[in-house]
């Protein structure tokens, strides 16, 4: 492990993401995309990052003109590897984003949305079918009842049916990996914010590993689940020690071997996935479209509008608006949280059927925490935040944007489009 | 008052209103393009961004079921295995806690 590398547990991934030195120019691009600063080196001196302060959201990757940050974990083989085994029973979670990136690498334009295509390929490179779709609404159903408790509890002094303590508000969402470790790493006084509901993909690793053993009629040591991500912070994610629930339960109910088994065994980006696509000779732009198979690939839009910014906010609102109501929002789009505005803020009044009172709502959505988030959180250290529910992507546009995601040529490494007219490249 | 006498002059140059106009803008034209080019490679700069959020709230769109709670495969998943939302055994599986790593650097 990184001697310097002081903010992580035993076992996880010290920092995804690191500077190829041979390849850096020192042109500082990288810095105005990092959320923490974490870059360091003069401009025109090889850059370095600072593993501590990082948060490996790989937003310096996929904005770098000359492609310097690499990822340090690269599983590819070994997932190709675990595909070709035969006892194994290969689990690919994908995450909403993926599907609208992925065509990017196989020549069809930006946007294209390849679900049906994607879950073809998959099957043709052996992988069964969790669509992380399905813990997304699964997410909303666990971090919205917390919203609701959350509320209720501050609103009518209401207690916790099971006697457990009830977190203030305003509640932060927690799906985002780099988010969490922004708050981890650098204001643990708002660590009871944070929704205590787990990312959708480690969900996901759980419910595969017990109750996907049902489905797959498989022991949850021969299921091999593979996080599939737009984001780099997820590799870290997925490694912290904590997330193995699985097997404590499994363990508790006599159902588990002597070795220890994470919930999501490795996390393949994007990117990795069209590189793991292109090893398997599989195109996936000539590919069969199929469904998933399975329940666990059962997904509504709710879940499918978690990769944009405001995507958590819009689902969480259809779904809280209808429990606390008891009748569905009409029109189901809630226009307010969609869009590229830093903060988007927007109230709801609702009639409480419980209660039988109005209550008032105030929710905001933040993406690029890298300029945004600074006021939302000063005004909530401060004791003076209207907010009662904040939704928190670290990467600009939200998942769809992420660091794990096709490079687009022109996107904000814009440099790329007259790269070739550089001398020294 | 002395008498004038002629006297040749050459056409001094001259402009008129319109050819003025006309020059002014040809060369106002010329020198707006690079500002052009540099504006049309930045303003394209989010178009990815907008085409990839096009793609989901489509996909959104064309579900047949657009809320979580109507999820019969979720609702399927709580009454078979997991009870129910905040119950003992989400707790268990689907929720965590968090680390003030700031602690750690000390």
């Amino acid at each position: 492990m990184n001697e310097a590398a002081k903010t992580y547990q035993k076992g996880e991934i010290p920092g995804v993401i690191a500077i190829k030195a041979s390849v850096c120019k020192g042109c500082d691009a990288c810095k105005r995309h990092c959320p923490t600063g974490a870059i360091t080196g003069m401009f025109g001196s090889t850059h370095s990052i600072d593993v501590d302060v990082c948060l490996s959201c790989g937003q310096c990757l996929i904005n770098c003109p000359f492609g310097a940050p690499y990822e340090t974990s690269d599983t590819v083989d070994e997932v190709i590897a675990k595909l070709k085994g035969s006892n194994v029973t290969v689990v690919g979670i994908i995450a909403p984003a993926v599907r609208v990136a992925i065509g990017e690498d196989f020549g069809l334009p930006a946007g294209s949305l390849v679900t049906g295509k994607l879950y073809g390929s998959m099957k043709k490179a052996g992988f069964e079918i969790f669509d992380n779709n399905f813990t997304a609404d699964l997410t909303i159903m666990e971090e919205g009842t917390e919203f609701i408790t959350r509320a209720r509890h501050a609103v009518f002094g209401e207690k916790d049916a099971l006697g457990a303590e009830i977190g203030p508000l305003p509640q932060f969402t927690s799906c985002c990996p780099a988010w969490v470790r922004y708050v981890e790493t650098k204001y643990p006084a708002l660590i009871p914010n944070l929704s205590s509901a787990k990312s959708p993909q480690q969900m996901a690793g759980a419910v595969a590993k017990t109750y996907g053993t049902k489905v797959w009629g498989k022991p949850a040591e021969n299921i091999y689940t593979v996080g599939i991500m737009p984001c780099t912070a997820k590799k870290l994610e997925a490694s912290r020690p904590e997330f193995k629930s699985a097997y404590e339960y499994n363990k508790k109910n006599n159902r588990a071997e002597a070795i220890q088994y994470p919930d999501v065994d490795t996390v393949l980006t994007t990117r990795d996935l069209s590189r793991l696509f292109k090893k398997l000779k599989i195109n996936l732009a000539n590919e069969k479209e199929t469904d998933g198979g399975t329940l666990l690939a059962d997904y509504t839009g709710a879940g499918t509008i978690f990769g944009n910014t405001g995507g958590v906010m819009e689902a969480a609102v259809r779904t809280a608006y209808a429990v606390i109501t008891g009748q569905e929002l009409k029109p189901l789009e809630f226009k307010p949280v969609r869009g590229l505005k830093g903060v988007k803020s927007a109230s709801v009044t609702i009639k409480d059927a419980k209660y039988n009172k109005d209550v008032t709502i105030n929710l905001a959505v933040v993406h690029n925490i890298s300029e945004n988030i600074k006021p939302v959180i000063d005004e909530i250290l401060a004791g003076r935040s209207p907010y009662h529910f904040i939704e928190v992507m670290n990467c600009p546009g939200g998942c769809i944007n992420g660091g794990g995601q096709p490079i687009n040529k022109s996107g904000s490494s814009w440099l790329g489009a007259i790269k070739p007219w550089f001398a020294w490249t | 008052m002395e008498k004038q006498s002629y006297q040749y002059t050459e056409n001094p140059l001259h402009v008129t209103r319109r050819e003025f106009i006309t020059i002014g803008g040809i060369i106002v034209a010329f020198l707006a393009l690079p500002a052009v080019w540099m504006y049309s490679l930045t303003s394209s700069n989010n178009n990815y961004i907008k085409a990839r959020t096009k793609g989901l709230y489509l996909d959104d769109e064309k579900s047949a079921i657009r809320v979580s709670h109507a999820n019969k495969s979720v609702a399927r998943y709580y009454k078979e295995f997991g009870g129910a939302p905040l119950g003992h055994l989400s707790e268990e599986l689907l929720h965590t806690k968090y680390i003030n790593r700031t602690k750690m650097l000390s």
